[in-house]
Order: C-alpha cells, then sequence, then structure tokens
C-alpha cells in the first residue's frame, strides 16, 4: 500500500475520520486541542484520543485535552532524549 | 463452542465482596496504567481490554449478579457452554448498546473480546438480542522507521516490513525529520461496528551521520585544510550528502571555525556550511620544519593578542 502524509481540510472530514460528531470537534477545537482550518495530517487521531481518554480514564473533556497536550511533550521529550542517546 | 473463563475480580485485583467504589477506583488505576494512549508497551492493550471488560461486567450489579452466579460453578480452563444451569443468553451483555456506553475501541471488532464475552455474545446474537447501532474508531499505531540521513534528504519510496510481517510502501517526504511521523491512514487496528479503521503511525529516527550534522534544514561538515590554504586562500573539494563532491573556495585567511555557506546543498530548502579546521601535519620534512621555522622568524602574528 502507500500512503502520504495528507491535509485533512473540512472539519466534517476529521470528524468522520474520528468517529466524533463535529459539535464534539469544535468542542475540542475550543479547548485548545488542534487548531485549523487546515487540520494537520494527525488531527482526527488526536481528536479520537480525547475522546478516548475522557471515555476510558473517565475524564471531562478540559481534563482529556489536558491529558492530551502532556502525553504530547512526552512523545517530545521522549524523542529528545532518543536523539540525545543516539548523539552521546 | 469452547469458552474459557477469566477471573474479573483477579483482573481488576479486588476482592470478591468489593464495593462498587473500590472496583471503579481499581478499573479507573489500571486503565491509567495500561491505556494504549498512555502506555506504549506492546502489552498494554491487551491488558486494558482485559481490565475494561472486566469492568464492564462487574460495574453493572445485573451483570456482576449473574458473572458471581456463574463464577461459583467454574473452575479456570473449563468448558462451561453446556453446564447444567447456565444459558447464555442469561446474560443481559448491552455491551455498546446505549446505557453506560462502550468501553473498547482498540482493535478488531469481536475478536478482541475473550471467549467468555464472544461466546455469550453469539448466544445474544443468535436469540435476537443483540443490537447494533454503536461504532466507533479503530486505535492508533505506532511504529519506528529509522532512515539515514542521505534517505530523509532524498525522500521517495521505501518498503518496510514492520514486526507482525506487513509490508509498506511508505512514501517518505524529503527532508523528514527526526521524530517526525508519517501517517498510513487506516493501517491501525479496525473500526468497531463498522466504524473507519485507526492510523498507523511511522515515527522517523535518523541515524547520525559520521560526516554531517543536521540542524533544521541546513547540514554542517568539517572542512579540513592545511595551515597555508588557509593563510593564502584554496580551491578544494567539499563531499556533499549525496556524494557528489563541489569545489568551494576557502577565502585567505581562513581560521579554524569559520563557517563557508554552500547554498542549497544541505537537506531540501537549506543549505550546507563548511566548518574550515586547520589540520597540521603529526611529522614534518626536513623541508618542512626549515619552512616553519623561517616562517615562525618572519611572522609578526600572535593569534594570543586577539583574546586580551
Amino acid at each position: 500500500m502507500t500512503a502520504t502524509a495528507l491535509a485533512v481540510i473540512e472539519l466534517e472530514v476529521v470528524a468522520r475520520e474520528a468517529g466524533l460528531h463535529p459539535e464534539v470537534c469544535e468542542r475540542l477545537m475550543r479547548l485548545g486541542l488542534l487548531d485549523g482550518p487546515p487540520f494537520a495530517d494527525d488531527a482526527a487521531s488526536q481528536l479520537a484520543r480525547a475522546a478516548r481518554l475522557r471515555r476510558d480514564l473517565g475524564l471531562g473533556w478540559s481534563g482529556a485535552v489536558f491529558a492530551c497536550e502532556l502525553l504530547r511533550r512526552i512523545d517530545d521529550l521522549e524523542a529528545q532524549v532518543r536523539r540525545y542517546n543516539s548523539e552521546g | 463452542m469452547a469458552v474459557g473463563y477469566r477471573d474479573y475480580y483477579e483482573t481488576l485485583g479486588v476482592p470478591r465482596d468489593a464495593s462498587n467504589e473500590e472496583i471503579r477506583k481499581a478499573y479507573r488505576k489500571l486503565a491509567r496504567e495500561n491505556h494504549p494512549d498512555v502506555n506504549k508497551d506492546p502489552g498494554a492493550e491487551d491488558r486494558f481490554k482485559e481490565v475494561s471488560e472486566a469492568y464492564e461486567v462487574l460495574r453493572d450489579e445485573e451483570k456482576r449478579a449473574k458473572y458471581d452466579r456463574l463464577g461459583s460453578n467454574w473452575r479456570r480452563g473449563d468448558d462451561v457452554s453446556g453446564a447444567a444451569g447456565v444459558d447464555p443468553r442469561d446474560f443481559d451483555f448491552d455491551f455498546g448498546n446505549g446505557g453506560g456506553g462502550t468501553r473498547f475501541d482498540f482493535g478488531g471488532g469481536g475478536g478482541d473480546f475473550s471467549d467468555l464475552f464472544e461466546g455469550l455474545f453469539r448466544g445474544r446474537r443468535s436469540g435476537g438480542g443483540f443490537g447494533g447501532g454503536f461504532s466507533t474508531r479503530g486505535g492508533d499505531h505506532e511504529a519506528s522507521l529509522e532512515l539515514s540521513l542521505e534517505e530523509a534528504a532524498r525522500g521517495g519510496r521505501k518498503k518496510i516490513t514492520l514486526g507482525d510481517g506487513r509490508d509498506y510502501d511508505v512514501n517518505i517526504p524529503a527532508g523528514v525529520r527526526d521524530g517526525q511521523r508519517i501517517r498510513l491512514a487506516g493501517e491501525g487496528s479496525q473500526g468497531v461496528g463498522g466504524g473507519p479503521p485507526g492510523d498507523l503511525f511511522l515515527r522517523v529516527r535518523i541515524r547520525p551521520h559520521p560526516r554531517f550534522r543536521r540542524e533544521g534544514d541546513d547540514l554542517y561538515t568539517d572542512l579540513p585544510v592545511t595551515p597555508s590554504e588557509a593563510a593564502l586562500g584554496a580551491d578544494v573539494p567539499v563531499r556533499k550528502l549525496d556524494g557528489d563532491t563541489v569545489r568551494l573556495k576557502v577565502p585567505a585567511g581562513s581560521s579554524s571555525g569559520r563557517k563557508l555557506r554552500l547554498r542549497g546543498q544541505g537537506m531540501p530548502g537549506g543549505d550546507l556550511y563548511a566548518t574550515v579546521m586547520i589540520h597540521v601535519p603529526k611529522t614534518l620534512s626536513k623541508e618542512e620544519r626549515v619552512a616553519y621555522e623561517r616562517l615562525a622568524e618572519v611572522s609578526g602574528f600572535d593569534p594570543r593578542s586577539e583574546r586580551r
């Protein structure tokens, strides 16, 4: 198969990919989960992750967005540590 | 049909007389620890599913009571599909059918549930009691994609095989950066109830290069020159990342550390900087020694004076 990083343009498209109602996506955007349009290629997965965290961990929407932000920072830090270790 | 039992109390680590509050607390703790969005450990997703399945049953008093009734009759590994007094349809799992909401959305549909759950679902389905209507997107997966700096600069297609044996022909954007993720749409877990599949993300890891260092879109490389080339100026060859060689004019009077730019020869959109590094021979021939001694006599240059 072939895959490319695609820029998703419409909120409805992102919402459908995330399996969420567009209004829920708008709410998550207002809470600062993501910017757009245009949306990043991983926008749908970010939205779906927030929804999963909310449901599975009993979080509110704000808490889910906060958790996503912390997870993103952890990802960044882990990437930095990997770079540091590979250069060291 | 063989049905393998699971001790849901054991899964959640609670006693059989645990209160609803204790069960909820145990679930929340285990869910936080094993949630696939939080824990990247390969086994976390399976543990999370087990924990969720256990909570799905034990959080509901009616389901829990029925499970307890069944549970008193079973031993691990027993086949109870035909056990006396046990009718799978007696279980009222309204999984995904409104109520408290469905808790699973990782992996491919029914195949992700335990044998116990599966058997019970089939029983309900054949009885016509299991309604659909719920769908959700499959979970995302992430894998590592290691590239050389040359591959990252060039971009293009690359064939990869993941640990599970699946092959992909990935389109790598030219100039991709370390840590960047490439999305393979629809290659994550299957959706549930007709929901769309999740995505597979390949996190790019670029191997360190022995001669080039990357900063953003720019590349840096050392340019060894002789003392006379540095002092008098010279036209020297520089090897680029793609292996080709270009000529670079080293201006007269270049000290170590001076950066010379080769515009457009870095990563896509970036430049290549060659850092002048003056090298001296470890040993000198007789003629060289004479020449250096003569140079020392006539030269009034004192590099330390520039620091004062």
